[in-house]
């Protein structure tokens, strides 16, 4: 169905080649997962399928592709759109119309598609994707899993022979995310679609994927199925650190597999897991909050203390209130009822100087706290804000992304290197408190690692509290100490990690999925537990 | 092979956008060019200028748009349009001109012209005031997204915004001459010391327009002039700077090239 033959790619006034000598050809009906890290070129390798690149942004392409016998260097990207459905990172961009149905419609309206047939087509689209129920919602009132939904039953009315998705699940909870992907593969197993996916989050779309395309940084490329590729790469999900750790002879991609070649592991006995010591000195206390948006309840009279030196998680499907509570505990706004206080004072009251000391805050949309035309502005703005040495900013930043350029303006910069460069900012205030929205969107392995490493240091070195929203359950299991579950505005759970994480099926951590009823939620767990019974 | 260029107007739609603006030039001069006693030519003259509008439009979005273009003008013009009632008709305060003046520059002339006429074309649809009034008000508008090319594309700097501000001023004097004109002949009744008389001769109608004008709108345009060059002066840096970004990253004529392989 598509066939790369030597593709390289040198976008304008670059001189570097994106991708290299790249062959490899997708059969119909197949799926593909490309994974590879921040900045390698997945987005561009994604977009080169329909023609986008180079037809759009110019450049130099070497080789040829073919999708479904059509090169892409002989027609315009418009003439792929028949052939070709394309889903972007973020949906919610994407949307023209306000109304699910409209927006099924649209691109048919646009290419003079008969009346009937596109009835026939959105009724379709609406059964296949289990929209029915939605159709004549808001898009703007969906949760992030039905809009992902319905952006790619906007691309499926065409018909496509080819779905290319960017990122599809990395916004989305578990659960949601779920949806999406056995979706995806109802539509490769009965329809034939073939799927080409570009995904940073590994565990939830391995065990989904037929083959997998591995974009490493220095330019090699390599295609084969997922045991074959993920043996030997660097990005890999927990599934298979684990079994590397326990030197395993076959790893696995699924959580069935990888059971099956650790029962003996499990079966043996261990010491009783020594509770971590909890810190009692509260830094945040919110007492009895509610606060609602319009009809709908945010939140419903929650309380909670957070102490310091706690990395504290707050869980929930999207749209559990997790923002809003997070919103409260910064003084974005004031709750409808209730009182919140942070190291004693109200945090609506703060401003300016006192408030960059006290809270520090990354929200959803770091790009929202960035104003500068390039990064170097950023990092000088930060260091003349809080009263810093010139180049302190610059300096943290470096520590936690290396490679970044301080010339390149902030919207140019990779979704982990934006955050970065946020969180540096953010730091650089030194604040006594540390609240993040959802932050690991959109960042490989590698970059959550330094980033989970970042926020540890930051909790037990200044012994001050850290509170993120995830939807990432397994940087959860990796950083954090407590857990906080929300649902329908509720608190509905609240301990410790272990506790919380292992109680809730859907968002158990793979490691704790494989070695259950064991109470082991990453690989050095169990590695640690391991090495103290030998 | 190059990308697609930003739309312009060269060959065939060049000769329309002459020839349609002529035909609307006189739909806007025709007080002192007929001389006619009886009949009603300006009635043809206010229906030529929207069929010109209309014909220019449809030639150009036949073949000269790229997604591209369609896209940036969509948005700017949104923009524009909804910036228009923001100052809320208030004596001449419409923070929409510096908008399209910047874009004008980064866009160039065609582009201007295009943004000006689709954007008071849309802002009339938002408010509900349309009427034959809105295609003069969208050809003068998009003569002023036209004559920003006036100033060189060499003018860097602070010169660049001097010129800018200085050109909104212009602008905001023109736009303001051209809607009295277009409104004068239908208002005030005959026989006031300033209104249209049809047949008088060129000298008498002409002062009697220049007295119109300076009593009844320098009120609405000095503001506007101010208004609007205070706002380039305050805006053009991080405006211009993000549409010059924008410009850039869509990447406009920029060369595509295939080959075979990149090494050998």
């Amino acid at each position: 169905m598509i066939t790369f033959s030597n593709v390289s790619l040198i976008y304008p006034h670059s001189t570097k080649t994106v991708l290299e000598d790249l062959s490899f050809q997708i059969e119909e009906g197949e799926m593909v997962l490309i994974m590879g890290e921040t900045g390698s070129g997945k987005s561009s390798l994604l977009r080169l399928i329909n023609g986008l690149v180079p037809h759009h942004t110019g450049g130099i392409l070497a080789g040829d592709i073919e999708v479904d016998g059509i090169s892409t260097r002989s027609v315009k990207p418009g003439a792929l759109a028949h052939l070709v459905g394309i889903v972007g990172q973020n949906p919610i961009q994407g949307f023209v119309t306000d109304i699910v149905e409209e927006e099924l419609a649209f691109s048919m309206e646009a290419l003079n598609v008969a009346p009937d047939v596109m009835r026939k087509r959105v009724e379709e689209v609406l059964d296949l994707l289990s929209l029915n129920s939605l159709r004549n919602r808001s898009i703007a009132t969906l949760s992030g899993g039905e809009q992902q939904r319905v952006a790619i039953g906007a691309a499926l009315v065409m018909q496509p022979k080819v779905l290319v998705l960017d990122e599809p699940t990395s916004a989305l909870d578990p659960i949601a995310a779920e949806e999406v992907l056995s979706i995806l593969h109802r539509l490769v197993h009965d329809l034939s679609v073939t799927v080409i996916l570009a995904e940073h989050r590994l565990e939830r779309v391995i065990q989904f994927v037929d083959r997998i395309i591995y974009i490493e940084g220095n330019g090699e490329t390599s295609i084969g199925s997922a045991d074959e590729i993920l043996k030997n790469s660097d990005l890999v999900p927990p599934i298979i650190t684990l079994a590397r750790a326990l030197n395993l002879s076959e790893i696995g991609t699924s959580v069935r597999e990888v059971r099956r070649h650790t029962d003996a592991i499990r079966n043996r006995d261990y010491r009783e897991f020594i509770e971590p010591k909890t810190s009692n000195s509260p830094a945040i206390l919110i007492d009895w909050i509610s606060h609602s948006y319009g009809d709908k309840k945010a939140l419903n009279n929650v309380s909670a203390t957070f102490h310091h030196g706690e990395i504290v998680a707050i869980m929930g499907r999207n749209g559990a209130g997790k923002s809003t509570l997070l919103h409260s505990i910064v003084g974005l706004h004031s709750p409808a009822s209730g009182n919140v206080s942070v190291n004693g004072q109200d945090p609506t009251r703060l401003t300016g100087a006192v408030r960059r000391r006290s809270i520090g805050y990354v929200p959803q949309e770091p790009s929202d706290l960035l104003f500068a035309s390039s990064v170097h502005d950023e990092c000088d703005q930060a260091d003349s804000d809080n009263q810093l040495a010139e180049g302190s900013t610059a300096a943290l930043l470096h520590r936690l992304v290396p490679a970044i350029s301080l010339h390149a303006h902030p919207n140019d910069l990779s979704e982990g290197q934006r955050l970065a460069l946020v969180l540096s900012i953010v730091l650089a205030a030194n604040p006594e408190v540390l609240v993040l929205d959802e932050p690991t969107r959109g960042l490989d392995y590698r970059a959550k690692a330094i980033f989970g490493a970042a926020l540890k240091e930051y909790a037990s070195h200044f012994n001050r509290p850290v509170l993120l929203a995830t939807h990432d359950v397994e940087l959860v299991a990796e950083i954090s100490d407590r857990v906080l579950f929300l649902a329908e505005g509720d608190i509905v759970a609240d301990g410790t990690t272990l506790d919380v994480l292992l109680s809730s099926p859907a968002f158990a951590p793979q490691v704790a999925k494989v070695m259950a009823p064991k109470p082991w939620l990453t690989v050095s767990d169990v590695v640690e537990a391991l090495g103290e019974n030998s | 092979m190059k990308t697609a260029d930003i739309v312009r107007f060269k060959g065939v739609s060049l000769f329309a956008l002459i020839a349609t603006s002529a035909v609307s030039a006189i739909g806007f001069l025709w007080p002192f060019i007929i001389s006619e006693k009886q009949g009603h030519p300006q009635w043809i003259f206010l229906l030529a200028t929207p069929f010109a509008l209309l014909v220019l439009l449809i030639g150009i979005s036949n073949k000269s748009l790229d997604s591209k273009s369609v896209a940036l003008l969509a948005v700017l013009s949104a923009l524009i349009a909804a910036l228009r009632p923001m100052g809320t008709g208030a004596v001449g305060i419409e923070p929409m001109w510096f908008v399209l003046i910047l874009a004008a520059r980064v866009f160039g002339a065609s582009f201007g012209f295009l943004l000006g006429t689709i954007a008071m074309f849309l802002s009339a649809i938002l408010t509900g005031g349309l009427g034959p009034w809105v295609a003069y008000q969208s050809f003068a508008a998009g003569w002023v997204g036209l004559g920003v090319s006036l100033i060189p594309k060499k003018v860097k700097g602070k010169m660049e915004i001097a010129a800018l501000a200085f050109y909104g001023i212009i602008a905001a004097e023109f736009f303001g001459i051209a809607m009295d004109l277009q409104f004068w002949p239908w208002t005030l009744g005959a026989d006031t010391q300033l209104s249209y008389r049809a047949g008088a001769p060129l000298g008498e109608n002409f002062s009697h327009f220049i007295s119109y004008h300076f009593l009844s709108s320098m009120a609405w345009d000095i503001p506007r002039a101010i208004f609007t060059a205070s706002l380039i002066f305050l805006t053009a840096k991080p405006v211009l700077h993000t549409l010059r970004r924008a410009h850039t990253r869509a990447a406009f004529m920029t060369p595509i090239e295939f080959i075979e392989r990149v090494r050998a």
